[in-house]
């Protein structure tokens, strides 16, 4: 799947679980950029994703989590 | 002196001192348990390296459960022990036997909750590869035993302390000044504030059957003050001293009264340890029953904050406080109202109405929730609700309607003010942006107070845990 569709999805994910779409998609994005992405939100969007893709993370995938750029290598690395 | 003036060629020599320092320090406190400590620390050592060098996940994990087991294992021995025994025969008793049970005398070592969660979490990061393990034991033991945080903590975390430990400090005059007027501030809030805070607080604790509502309500004001007091000082004073050996730790409280909901507050009080209830509870707990949606968030906090409460020490009261603190938060969760701002009022010098009207709010919930933290038994703490939702809360409490009293007030006023305008700094008392005379003249003001106002105390509240 390319970068650009990844990408979409995960922003879907986020506008469902949180909203808005108040927010860009570039690699360089962390949670604390975007307004109520925090700790609560967190696992429902992972969930989300999780759905999307049709994949499964497991705990030690979300440790590497730091940015969009490092949740769509992890993707990448799953489908 | 000796650290900055013999030991300033490596980092090995200083960590040397700084280790024979911390041994020291531990053994003058209560040796008995030393070689608990030195036996902790050897065994995580070599567990860290073992886990990172085994290739074979399976193996890891055994390994990583081994140091979970004996981590844990001396936690449960030494605090929880006696609770379980007891709980265990309460249990079979209640099937009409009449077994009878002598609880042991266990001795509570030193600080045990402390450097058992920094070793559980070192284990943790090591296994998850969030750090390498340390492959220097006297960088790993000065990471454990550093002795200004051993009895009280900030829980510290290896990814921010080891990197510090192995590099050589140099000696920051900036560093050192703002090490010591945190330390004076520490002091100021430990002896001042707690401890007068104390003196109206406990008699009314121990003898709050014949005291009407009124009263009470005075004992359970200034108790949320002390407890606040006592361990924020603990921890400035913590952190000052590292300061003053060129080591940063973890900053502990944030001005926590000063927040509108439960979750700002949680976010600024005891930060290292709910931050470590985060990483290590919290997230994987709510991973685990992500499907479950906000049901499993609710699940995921009161499990988590029940967890906080006991972690306090072995007694129903923790876990009702706990539990009660957990379920604060399940209306926030549902309104979706979790990402409230850290800092009150930011960039301004005064809140809104409708900030000031939740905080008091807050404050007062927190202030009753401490109660049951503050009383021997579940029993007592519902006795002493009674008594203040009691029509004598009409009582005029004139005992305490004196200049003694006013004055507490008055100095907590002006605690609660010098709080207030460093909120958004560093730490409660970082006033390097002051000009000269402002700096020097709150320095001799604090001191004064200090040495007027001041009660000796021989113990801290978060010794005991």
């Amino acid at each position: 799947m390319e970068t650009t569709e990844i990408k979409e999805k995960i922003s879907d994910a986020l506008v469902s679980v949180l909203g808005h779409s108040n927010f860009e998609t570039n690699d360089e994005l962390t949670a604390q950029d975007v307004d109520g992405w925090d700790s609560l939100s967190h696992m429902m969007i992972i969930t989300k994703i999780e759905e999307q893709f049709d994949i499964k993370f497991k705990l030690r995938d979300l440790n590497k989590l730091k940015n969009l750029g490092s949740l769509v290598s992890v993707i990448q690395g799953k489908i | 002196m000796l650290y900055w003036l013999l030991f300033k060629r490596s980092a090995v020599s200083q960590n040397i001192l700084l280790l024979m320092a911390s041994i020291f320090f531990y053994a003058w406190a209560d040796w008995r348990f030393l070689f608990l400590l030195i036996a902790s620390i050897l065994i995580n050592y070599y567990l860290g390296l073992k886990i990172h060098n085994t290739l074979k996940e399976s193996k890891q994990k055994m390994l990583l459960n081994l140091g979970l087991v004996f981590n844990i294992g001396l936690l449960v021995y030494f605090k929880y022990f006696n609770f379980f025994y007891e709980g265990f025969y309460k249990i079979v008793n209640v099937f009409g036997t009449d077994l009878d049970y002598n609880t042991l005398s266990i001795l509570l070592p030193l600080g045990i909750s402390f450097f058992t969660f920094q070793t559980l979490g070192y284990l943790l990061d090591v296994y998850n590869e969030e750090v390498e393990p340390s492959n220097d034991l006297l960088d790993f033991s000065v990471f454990i035993a550093f002795f200004p945080k051993i009895l009280s903590g900030p829980i510290e975390r290896a990814g921010s302390l080891i990197p510090q430990i192995k590099k050589k400090r140099e000696l920051s005059y900036a560093t050192s000044v703002d090490g010591l007027r945190q330390i004076l501030w520490g002091l100021f809030t430990k002896v001042v504030v707690a401890e007068n805070c104390a003196a109206i607080a406990n008699p009314i604790f121990n003898n709050y059957e014949d005291k009407p509502g009124s009263v009470l309500v005075i004992g359970a004001f200034f108790y949320a003050i002390q407890i606040y007091a006592d361990f924020s000082g603990y921890s400035n004073m913590a952190i000052g001293i590292s300061k003053l050996f060129g080591l940063q730790l973890t900053r502990n409280f944030a001005t926590p009264f000063f927040s509108t909901n439960i979750s700002g507050f949680w976010k600024k009080w005891h930060i290292s340890l709910t931050t470590w209830m985060m990483d290590y509870v919290f997230t994987p707990l709510s991973f685990t029953l992500r499907r479950l949606q906000k049901k499993g968030l609710v699940i995921s906090i009161i499990a988590t904050f029940i967890l906080v409460g006991f972690w306090h020490g072995a007694n129903w009261t923790f876990i009702v406080f706990g539990l009660l603190h957990g379920i604060y938060f399940v209306p926030l969760v549902y309104s979706g109202s979790m990402n409230a701002s850290d800092i009150m009022a930011k960039g301004k010098w005064f809140p809104s109405f409708k900030e000031i009207y939740k905080m008091i709010g807050l404050f007062v919930l927190v202030m009753m929730t401490d109660v049951i933290f503050r009383v021997d038994s579940v029993a007592v703490a519902l006795d002493y609700y009674k008594g203040i939702f009691s029509s004598s809360i009409m009582k005029y409490p004139a005992s305490y309607v004196t200049a003694n009293t006013l004055m507490i007030v008055a100095l907590i006023g002006f605690f609660m003010l010098i709080e207030w305008a460093n909120r958004e700094k560093k730490h409660d008392f970082e006033i390097s942006n002051y000009n000269v005379y402002l700096r020097w003249s709150s320095y001799i003001f604090i001191f004064l107070l200090i040495l007027f106002f001041g009660r000796s105390s021989d113990t801290f509240i978060y010794f005991q845990f």
